[in-house]
């Protein structure tokens, strides 16, 4: 029972990390309709940014201070030089777009910082809580329950920005109907703009979790492919559905490498996530936050 | 936003106003004015200009030639966000709301331009912020009850009648406290008795806001009741321009309605 | 909780009295701009205070009427009580009323003053002014749109309030005084019945009447000053009066308006009432919101929906009324309180709910059960407005969906040998105003009232009221023939829409049904049933047993009742087209023309006596595109099974 308990919480706090990066896609979806395909490259490129500064030397608080503004101000460009050309445009031009955007960043960031991988230290170590396995045997990572609490106070403050204000308004606004939100003097690039530098945030916070755990290096890109199923399950609309698409592709993920893998032969946990949003597919395509689309024949 | 005009000075005049769309004359050398807290009804047939010309009030579509004002000063290409900040509103023939927000969600982006808060004080949700959702709702909460909605306050816009959508479009206008505001066409595809509501719903803002009004109407009926002046446009060109009861005895418009031969 | 009355024998008095006793506590609430706006009993009594002086300075003289045409507001109710602090009575009158039905009243009573609640209401008054050379004062309380308004008789609640607060500030003794000089005996409010068939009378009910029915009620229920009530029916209604002023000045309960009409759902869900009053329409319509609902819902959800409302069906009412369920049940209905029957209140907007009455119509044993089955604790009474309401209520634990309980104490019932019921009660009103004929027929000499209702007392003591007096007729063999009661019955069922006894001098009943094309279509489409039309359904043998099912099980009800055991239906037939109003078969409130279509449908009649099973008719159909043309068939007579009376089957 403490073994299955252990699992389960593993997989629920690596969730956390993958709930993370779908926040990313999820944002941009809501307010332009665009799958973000650079979304894995903006959490490579945030990770890369801020470990390189840290290596320079720089204290840890004026190198996130920094990587955060390159983030916003990267999220400025890329509103401004690859989305306003293309308004109007198929959302297939757009994710086009976006997939160009991945291997300019990806080139970007090697250019500028060089391609070896890099540790990453928080200083916050990576071991089993001490109490928790003495008492009840079960041990949990003291930084995976960091990492989730980051990744809920950011799901706080995105909620309340999202619901609470002005911004979020308009940020859902936008997301309902283009022409409406203009009409009322909602200026639309303003709000695109300030989408992309909030989803690069969540792309540091993501790619510095990510970092520590695996390092920062060019497979980070690939935590997009994670985020996927995790899109899929929780809907590409809601943030609540990233959070708990996150949670359950994590767990299952983890049960089904520990209990079914042995059957199989190991090796599961990469791909299970896939079969679970494929299943998953079959039975509600809008996902289980998504809103669900009645075509009238 | 500056003072307001005085009741019955100009706010807004149309000098010589023309627009093409290549080769197709949507406006030619239209002028007219609107006095302050007047109710100005811009009617016409199918097709003579009507939403061209409140598309062009609202900074939408730009004139090649001639000239518009708005209280004493001239705008040379204005945008529609722009139009929204000196104090201009408009509603839609087709209803633009945002379907899958609530009214009261919909009713306070209109007050979008008057919030100040800043990202980062929004996103911490401190005081300032706070404090300001709170004097804006306040005075969403007030339109609400102008407009009676507040049986629907917290439904999504998207599962409203059509008629409650309109009256939601109109609060929506209102909330930011427009001294002009461009109706376009708020009766289209209601029944009788909607119409008759609206109708009164016009009238009490001109009446408790002091809104100059705008409004383009294909149905002659109703806007007469309830205009002080008109303008009538066909085939681009402005035919007549007086208060309803000259407007009903002029040759010129009857022809125009009645598809006279030019 | 139990307030000794005392020398607080007026309206005024009362209403100080909670000022003092407890000031801080909530009396009336009002949601405005989306938020609930609270006044304590301090608040308002010093609101109610200051009104009653701008009243005095406006010229307000005791013994003078007072016009209010208001939905539910706070500034509503200050207005009654200040009207009363100065010894002035106040008339409300329907809010809804068109301007000419409120020229009766003000001309009768020679108003000269009245309250308006906004534009809507002040036009009407100023529409029948004409016809009211009296009326000289308006106060209106919402000021939109009248901006324009230049007519003199015309004021502001605030501005009144502010004169008012003043000369209140100069001279607080005055108001005292005032107060001081109002007996228990003082006509308090002045409320008039709905003339449906002669004009309105003007009913006048005194402090004392009004304050001894509203404390006897609030024992028996054990209400007290935490319990909650929404304000939602017409102010100039008699009940609405009882809960919203009388009661809560024998309690200090707190009153809640809802925001508008159209929000009444949603502010009860957050006030949460814990005493309400719905008449059985109110219900109906709640029902059909909540299956309409339930239609929609997933199937998971239907079918827990249909499981669990059996379970409440059930052990339901058996466990509120305390008596013995079996311990599945229990268990079952324990469930289906956490995942069914809980949320569904909650929707309902019933979840605090501890008392809730329902009166003024019959209502359906299966609307009544549905209630008391999900826990909500729904109970009939009995009353007018010549009462002050409260006759009989039905005790926790006594609750039955036909009758209207046993006599609260105080109240002595009779009947005449004709049926009729006779009242005297503390409760009973003054007079009719300026109509001293009509109260002499209505009061006798020994202080009994004539309520028109006829009825009798079931086996328990429970009042049971079948019909009015002048409708109730005799069977040959003399015993009593009540066919409204009879034909209600039959309506409760959803597949008859309208049904027409007959029987006066007769020794049977038979009976016209209309059924209900709706439900009957439904029905039959769900067993694949083809069918041509209305007249072609209604003539089908299947759908003649479906309606004598109805019958036969109304029989058997009605074999329980000795009283009325003998008018069990006999015969019956369906008819082949729908009573409609245009063809003068109903009235225009749906009512059936009982007479009128005995004497359209003689033959019909005729042939149901004459033992016939069936009968030709013809007649002149006017389809809905305007044609006419005739229409001939053979319309079936059925017998349906009687059974014999309970109280012989005893014998036997």
């Amino acid at each position: 029972m403490n073994f299955f308990l252990e699992v389960v919480a593993g997989g629920l706090l690596a969730g956390v990390m993958y709930a993370l990066v779908a926040l990313g896609f999820v944002l941009i979806y809501k307010a332009s309709g665009v799958f973000n395909f650079a979304q894995g490259s903006m959490v490579f490129f945030a990770a890369l940014t801020f470990v390189s500064l840290t290596e320079k030397g720089w204290n840890f608080w004026l190198a996130l201070a920094v990587t955060l503004a390159v983030m916003i101000v990267l999220g400025m460009l890329i509103e401004r030089i690859v989305l306003r050309p293309l308004i109007n445009q198929p959302p297939i031009t757009l994710l086009m777009a976006t997939i160009g955007l991945t291997f300019v960043l990806e080139g970007l960031s090697q250019l500028a910082f060089g391609s070896q991988p890099h540790g990453l230290e928080l200083g916050i170590p990576d071991v089993p809580i001490e109490w928790l396995s003495e008492k009840w045997n079960i041990s949990i990572s003291q930084f995976d329950l960091f990492a989730a609490f980051v990744a809920g106070l950011l799901v706080l403050v995105l909620a309340v920005l999202f619901q609470k204000t002005r911004i979020g308004r308009a940020l859902r606004a936008v997301a309902d109907d283009h022409q409406a939100a203009l009409a009322v003097g909602i200026p639309l690039q303003h709000i695109w703009t300030i989408v992309w530098a909030v989803a690069g945030c969540v792309a540091l916070v993501a790619g510095m979790m990510w970092g520590v755990r695996n390092g920062v290096q060019y497979a980070l890109t690939f935590t997009a492919l994670k985020a996927l199923p995790v899109l899929i399950l929780g809907g590409f609309e809601s943030i609540a559905g990233a959070i708990v698409g996150g949670l359950i592709i994590g767990a299952s993920e983890k049960l089904a490498e520990v209990y079914i893998g042995p059957m199989v032969g190991g090796g599961i946990e990469s791909w299970f996530a896939y079969v679970v949003a494929l299943l998953f597919l079959l039975v509600r395509p809008e996902g289980l936050f998504g809103e669900k689309h009645i075509d009238r024949v | 936003m500056s003072e307001r005009a005085a009741p019955g000075e100009v706010v807004l005049s149309v000098e010589g106003v023309s627009l093409a769309f290549g080769g197709v004359k949507a406006l030619q050398d239209v002028s007219f004015d609107v006095r302050s807290r007047e109710v100005r009804a811009i009617i016409g047939p199918n097709g003579a200009g009507k939403s061209s010309m409140l598309n062009v009030l609202n900074g939408v579509y730009h004139p090649q030639k001639g000239k518009i004002r708005f209280k004493q000063k001239e705008f040379v290409d204005m945008d529609s966000h722009e139009a929204a900040a000196l104090g201009i509103a408009r509603t839609f023939q087709n209803i633009a709301l945002f379907k899958g927000m609530t009214v009261l969600d919909n009713i306070m982006t209109g007050r979008n331009l008057k919030m100040h808060c800043n990202i980062f004080q929004q996103a911490l949700w401190v005081g300032a912020a706070k404090r300001e959702e709170l004097v804006h709702r306040r005075a969403v909460e007030e339109i609400i009850d102008f407009l009676e909605i507040q049986h629907i306050r917290r439904t999504p816009v998207g599962r409203l009648p059509y008629g409650l959508q309109k009256r939601v479009e109109l609060g929506r206008a209102l909330a930011a406290e427009p001294e002009l505001m461009l109706l376009d066409e708020p009766m289209a595809g209601m029944n009788l008795e909607e119409k008759q509501d609206m109708c009164r719903f016009i009238l009490d803002v001109n009446d408790h806001f002091g809104t100059t009004l705008v409004l383009i109407e294909h149905d002659m009926g109703v806007v007469m009741d309830i205009s002080d002046r008109v303008v009538v446009l066909d085939y681009g060109r402005k035919i007549a321009d007086g208060n309803p009861a000259e407007i009903k005895k002029d040759q010129k418009v009857i022809d125009a309605y009645l598809g006279v031969a030019h | 909780m139990a307030l000794d009355i005392g020398t607080l024998d007026t309206f005024p008095k009362l209403l100080l009295h909670h000022a003092r006793v407890r000031p801080s506590r909530p009396a009336i609430r009002e949601k405005d701009l989306g938020i609930w706006q609270t006044r304590t009993w301090l608040e308002f009594a010093d609101e109610v205070r200051a009104l009653a002086c701008g009243l005095a300075g406006a010229g307000l003289k005791r013994g003078e009427h007072f016009a209010l045409v208001s939905d539910n507001r706070p500034r509503l109710y200050a207005m009654m009580y200040a009207v009363q602090c100065l010894g002035g009575i106040p008339v409300p009158l329907y809010q809804d009323a068109v301007a000419a039905e409120m020229a009766f009243p003000i001309q009768n009573a020679e108003i000269r003053f009245a309250f308006a609640e906004d534009q809507e209401q002040v036009d009407k008054l100023l529409e029948i002014m004409p016809q009211c050379p009296t009326l000289k004062h308006i106060v209106y309380d919402d000021p939109r749109g009248l901006r324009h308004y230049r007519q003199g008789e015309l004021a502001g609640y605030d501005d009144l309030l502010a004169k008012g607060g003043e000369a209140l500030k100069r001279d607080p003794a005055f108001l005292e005084a005032e107060i001081a000089r109002g007996r228990g005996s003082d006509t308090a409010a002045m409320l008039f019945t709905s003339g449906t068939t002669a004009t309105p009378k003007g009913v006048a009910l005194t402090h004392h009447a009004l304050i001894d029915r509203a404390k006897v009620a609030a024992e028996l229920e054990k209400l007290g000053d935490s319990d909650v009530v929404l304000a939602y029916l017409p102010p100039a209604w008699v009940g609405q009066f009882i809960f919203s002023l009388a009661q809560p000045l024998v309690t200090g309960y707190c009153i809640c308006c809802p925001e508008a009409p159209e929000t009444v759902m949603t502010d009860m869900r957050e006030i949460g009432p814990t005493y309400y009053f719905a008449p059985p329409r109110v219900l109906e319509a709640l029902l059909t919101q909540v299956s309409i609902r339930m239609e929609d819902a997933s199937r998971i959800k239907r079918w827990l929906y249909r499981r669990f409302m059996a379970v409440a069906n059930r052990a339901g009412g058996a466990i509120l009324d305390k008596r013995p369920v079996s311990i599945i049940d229990r268990a079952l209905y324990f469930f289906g309180d956490v995942f069914i029957y809980g949320p569904l209140r909650n929707v309902l907007g019933m979840g605090r709910v501890r008392v809730a009455y329902t009166a003024g119509e019959a209502i359906g044993p299966d609307l009544f059960r549905f209630y008391r089955s999900i826990g909500i604790n729904l109970k009939q009474l009995y009353g007018s407005t010549e009462t002050s309401v409260f006759v009989c209520i039905q005790p926790d634990g006594q609750v039955k969906a036909d009758t209207a309980g046993p006599p609260v104490p105080g109240v002595e019932l009779k009947f005449t040998p004709e049926r009729e019921l006779l009242i005297r009660s503390p409760g009973l009103f003054k007079e009719y105003y300026k109509n001293p004929q009509a109260t002499s027929e209505a009061k006798d000499a020994e202080g009994w009232f004539h309520t028109g209702d006829a009825g009798y007392f079931d086996p328990d003591g429970h009042l049971k009221i079948i019909d009015r007096v002048k409708d109730v007729g005799k069977l040959s063999d003399g015993t009593l023939f009540a066919p409204k009661y009879l034909e209600n019955k039959l309506k409760f069922f959803p597949y008859i829409k309208e049904a027409v006894c007959f029987g006066h001098d007769r020794a049977t009943v038979c009976a016209f049904i209309n059924m209900d094309p709706d439900a009957v279509s439904n029905w039959a489409e769900k067993r694949n049933m083809p069918y041509s039309g209305y007249t072609d359904l209604a003539s089908r043998d299947e759908v003649y047993d479906l309606v004598r099912g109805c019958i036969e099980q109304v029989n058997s009800d009605l074999a329980s009742e000795p009283e009325i055991a003998n008018s069990q239906i006999h015969r019956f037939l369906i008819l082949h087209k729908e009573l409609d109003a245009d063809d003068g078969e109903l009235t225009r409130t749906r009512k059936v023309r009982r007479r009128f279509i005995g004497e359209r449908f003689d033959a019909l009649v005729a042939a149901m006596y004459a033992g016939k099973d069936a009968v030709h008719v013809e007649a002149q159909v006017k389809y809905e595109d305007g044609r006419s043309g005739t229409f001939s068939a053979d319309l079936k007579i059925r017998d349906a099974k009687t059974f014999a009376p309970a109280a012989a089957k005893k014998a036997a």
